[in-house]
């Protein structure tokens, strides 16, 4: 097996989208297309009584309204171990403000924005609605504790401690690609186009909602304006759209206005991290507890327990106690937006570390390398690779952090700006799921591969091209990597930073397979050329393989839960060992003396993800990480209106996210040693460490730049001033 | 145009929105081109035109004359990407926040969700699919991929057609002024370090 490092090749789709000819959910272009609206519930929580359609149906254009009584009713939750219902389609009950209560096409979007405008529907609103984490009527649901040793012990032992809250507020992914489903109906076959990082549960939650069979389902995502994890859960607007365009018999296309993206997709929920470090008389780290909670909806299912995971495997520490709960109110249900919890909980617990660091009067990094993890304490296994010390002494080195001056409010620059050096580490848990990959190489000079990916702008396509080009001599420039295609493969939600671990692995064995095949056909007849004038020549049209792939502890049922489009993961905590990726951040931050508005000018980090399958895009994929833990930490919070429930800064001029003139130079490099046994390239994953823990440096960074700790996000002027 | 949404005296707002509404009520639809392809034509004629307050522009678009008949309420950006099949230019707001719609009006940037087709007769409107000449790819477009100045690619239109604009309009001195005016066009993938990286390029003409 080849893992030699590779080289630096461009994004391969990078032409087409610099073209604008890339293609996306909502310009799949349909001959008698409907355009469809939503008409969003104003109230928090009750029931609709009335929607009078009239005023609607005058509207010139719009050709049918579409409410409650025109869905099947909702699926009922499986029981015990069963999936997760799929988002519920049209009901009259209202759960959230923001709810769709009713659905409007026309033959143009303007007249069915219109008509939306134009329903008044009767309701019964439920006052006694539940806005906030901390709201009366809120209902607290711990789960099952995480711990290793006796933390409770080993904090008597103690000589130093820190203990203190970290909140990381509600935010949303704000994609640029809105959220749209396109349906069609045709010869008994429903299509959905729709920019989702799960075409499998697209076609899961649609299929049970409209009772249909896996064969009358076809769902395409070939390209995704970013996804961030909101698009990777079912989406409440593609089963609505799908029954629509059953019904009407004709293509139905929506684009969810962003205010109501707001409402209807899912969010990082607001968490609070309560957390308390021991060290003993040398200044190690012997002891953590560690309690969290976040806001959650009154049935959601994003779980509190993954706060837990990262802190414990970073430092070597094995007394540890990890307590966690679900706050239920009444909001839409909360979700996994990029590295759900280890940015969070990295935020909270590199600052904590940073805090007692300073308690202790160590250097920050230096404190760091003095605690290494070999080991995950949790399940007492090894982990198979950790590369956090390189990641930190390499990242110093970049950064320069011998120049530093520990004092906080010692550097500055000739104009009085503050200047504050910050660094923290991030860790994210690895998973890998089964593939099914078909790799197909024709006499015509075109090659094929298929299998279960997603393209969202992390480079997934990148990845799958630069091992096949390295192991065939195939055509690159004629590769179609058929991916987000339930008609093409067998797919699986692409999240979790496991996408191109569960996918490389395929076309790394297809290849070999390939190889193999064509040297069967051959026989000891001696042919030139590359693959394609190999094939011409023997006057084979084309070769096919097919490889399976199962990771490493999963067997034949996970394979089936695979194939039927569950979900299938296997890791971090494998049979044999526990395997995590690994970052470190330094950062750069400079605070006006005046204004206090903090700006963030340089940023080193180095990542440890096993082997780098595609360099140029894997180091845009931590930029885009560093972007967002700047924008998080100095920017992103969504408000809700206690008033009324909701979100009040449902838009982009109100809901503000980095733009080009908050970020400076991100230096980004790799430690680029495979992982020996995750998989047989040795890749872990990046997208999400890219961004753990640098939330953290900006807030160490601000605290060595004024002195003041902050505790939450995010960190304005008035927070400051 | 004023967003109706964002604020000034709301009832005098409110009745500019209705009278264009009303104005616009019920959408006409048909299209010529008077030097294009019979493909937009065909695509965008077939809907079945319910009756309502329509108007024939004649823009330039992509350096072709056309003669489109619209729905008054159209935005710019639904006239290229409904009727026209120019969806390279995005709707990620229609609220002008965040820039994947803007296209180049009479050589100048503006946000085509802003925009009304109705200003369009006889202004000259390029958007991405026009920016090369031929087959062959715009310096700022070989410059986006040199640089990988793009992940998912859904914001890259407008960023293109933005930063084109901030070269000529000789706002790319450096990168304090090229961050500064590409800051109306949001990259949320984070592409930010690459799309000044490959501005920076064309504008000291380091790029072919
Ligand atoms: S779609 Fe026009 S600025 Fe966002
Ligand atoms: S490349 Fe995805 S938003 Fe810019």
């Amino acid at each position: 097996m080849s893992v030699e490092p590779f080289p630096d090749r461009p994004r391969v789709d990078a032409h087409e989208k610099v073209r604008g000819a890339a293609i996306y959910a909502a310009d799949v272009a349909l001959p008698g297309l409907l355009h469809a609206m939503l008409v969003p519930a104003t109230i928090a929580k009750g029931r609709v009584t009335a929607v009078p359609v009239e005023a609607a149906l005058q509207v010139p254009g719009v050709v049918r309204v579409l409410t409650a009584t025109d869905f099947p009713p909702p699926v009922q939750p499986a029981g015990a171990g069963g999936p997760p219902p799929p988002p519920p389609m049209i009901t009259p009950e209202i759960a959230y403000r923001g709810q769709p209560f009713a659905i409007v096409l026309a033959e143009t979007l303007e007249a069915a924005i219109e008509g939306a405008e134009a329903i008044r529907p009767d309701y019964a609103p439920d006052l006694a609605f539940t806005p906030l984490i901390d709201s009366p009527g809120h209902r607290r649901e711990p789960v099952e504790p995480i711990t290793a040793g006796d933390a409770a012990d080993a904090m008597t032992r103690a000589v130093t401690r820190h203990s203190a809250e970290y909140v990381s507020p509600a935010q949303h992914h704000n994609p640029i690609e809105m959220l749209s489903t396109t349906a069609f109906w045709a010869d008994g076959v429903l299509t959905v186009h729709e920019g989702t990082q799960s075409t499998s549960g697209t076609k899961g939650a649609v299929g049970r909602n409209l009772r249909l069979e896996p064969d009358q389902l076809v769902v395409k995502s070939p390209q995704i304006g970013g996804g961030f994890g909101q698009k990777g859960t079912p989406q409440r607007q593609s089963a609505i759209v799908a029954h629509a365009a059953m019904l009407t018999g004709r293509p139905v296309k929506l684009v969810l206005p962003r205010g109501q993206i707001f409402h209807n997709a899912s969010f990082r929920p607001r968490s609070r991290h309560r957390i308390e470090i021991g060290a003993d008389a040398t200044g190690k780290m012997i002891a953590v507890r560690y309690d969290a909670d976040h806001q959650q909806s009154r049935s959601g299912q994003f779980p509190p327990a993954e706060y837990l995971e990262a802190a414990p495997q970073m430092y070597g520490f094995t007394d540890y106690h990890g307590t966690a709960a679900n706050v239920r109110i009444d909001t839409q249900s909360p979700g996994y937006m990029r590295a759900p919890h280890p940015h969070p909980s990295c935020f909270a617990f590199e600052s904590a570390v940073d805090e007692l660091a300073l308690m202790l009067e160590q250097d920050p990094v230096a404190f760091r390398l003095r605690h290494e993890a070999t080991i995950d304490p949790i399940h007492n296994r090894p982990h198979s690779s950790n590369h956090l010390h390189s990641c930190l002494r390499e990242g110093a080195r970049r950064f320069g952090w011998d120049r530093r001056t520990a004092a906080p409010g010692s550097m500055t620059l000739p104009d009085g700006t503050l200047v504050g050096w910050g660094v923290a580490s991030g860790a994210y848990p690895v998973h890998i799921h089964p593939n099914i990959a078909t790799l197909t190489v024709r006499a015509d000079g075109t090659t094929r591969f298929a299998a279960a990916a997603h393209e969202m702008g992390q480079g997934i396509r990148s990845t799958i091209e630069q091992v096949l080009v390295r192991e065939l001599d195939i055509d690159p420039t004629r590769l179609e990597l058929a991916i987000g295609d339930t008609s093409a493969a067998a797919q699986h939600t692409t999240a979790g930073s496991w996408g191109t671990g569960s996918v490389v692995p395929a076309a790394l064995e297809a290849a070999s397979r390939m190889k193999a095949a064509l040297a069967e056909l051959l026989g000891d007849r001696q042919v030139g050329g590359n693959l394609h004038r190999q094939l011409a020549r023997v006057k084979r049209p084309s070769l096919s393989v097919e490889v399976t792939r199962i990771p490493y502890g999963q067997g034949q049922k996970e394979l089936a839960t695979f194939q039927q489009g569950g979900m299938a993961l296997a890791g971090p905590f494998f049979p044999a060992f526990t395997t995590f990726s690994f970052i470190a951040h330094f950062v750069e931050v400079h605070v006006e003396p005046r204004t206090r508005r903090v700006r963030v000018p340089r940023v080193v980090s180095v990542a440890d993800c096993g082997r780098v399958v595609s360099p140029r895009t894997a180091a845009s994929q931590v930029r885009g990480g560093v972007t967002w833990a700047i924008s998080a930490a100095l920017r992103e919070v969504t408000e809700v209106d206690p008033r009324y429930g909701g979100w009040l800064n449902n838009d982009l001029a109100d809901y503000v996210v980095a733009v080009n003139a908050d970020i400076g130079e991100i230096d980004v490099s790799f430690i680029d040693e495979p992982d020996p046994v995750v998989n047989a390239l040795g890749v872990k994953g990046l997208g999400e460490v890219a961004m753990v823990g640098c939330a953290a440096a900006v807030a160490n960074g601000i605290h060595h730049a004024t002195g003041r700790r902050l505790r939450e996000m995010p960190f304005r002027i008035e927070t400051l001033l | 145009m004023t967003d109706p949404d964002a604020g000034g005296p709301a009832s005098l707002i409110e009745l500019d929105r209705r009278e264009v509404l009303v104005a616009g009520a019920g959408a006409a639809v048909a299209l010529t081109l008077e030097t294009g392809t019979a493909q937009a034509q065909a695509s965008a004629g077939a809907e079945a035109a319910p009756p309502g307050t329509a108007m024939t522009i004649r823009p330039r678009i992509n350096g072709r004359a056309m003669s489109v008949e619209i729905d008054t309420r159209t935005s710019l950006l639904d006239l290229l990407r409904e009727r026209l099949q120019l969806t390279g230019a995005k709707k990620g707001c229609d609220h002008g926040q965040c820039g994947a719609c803007t296209v180049h009006l009479d050589g100048q940037r503006v946000a085509s969700c802003l925009t009304l087709a109705a200003k369009m007769d006889g202004r000259a409107v390029t958007t991405i699919e026009g920016l090369a000449e031929g087959d062959g790819l715009h310096p700022m477009q070989q410059a986006f991929i040199d640089h990988d100045a793009l992940q998912c690619g859904y914001c890259t239109p407008g960023q293109i057609m933005a930063a084109v604009a901030c070269v000529r309009e000789g706002h790319a001195t450096d990168r304090a002024s090229i961050r500064e005016y590409m800051s109306g066009n949001i990259c949320r993938c984070g592409a930010y370090v690459g799309i000044v990286a490959a501005i920076e390029a064309v504008a000291q003409g380091r790029q072919a």
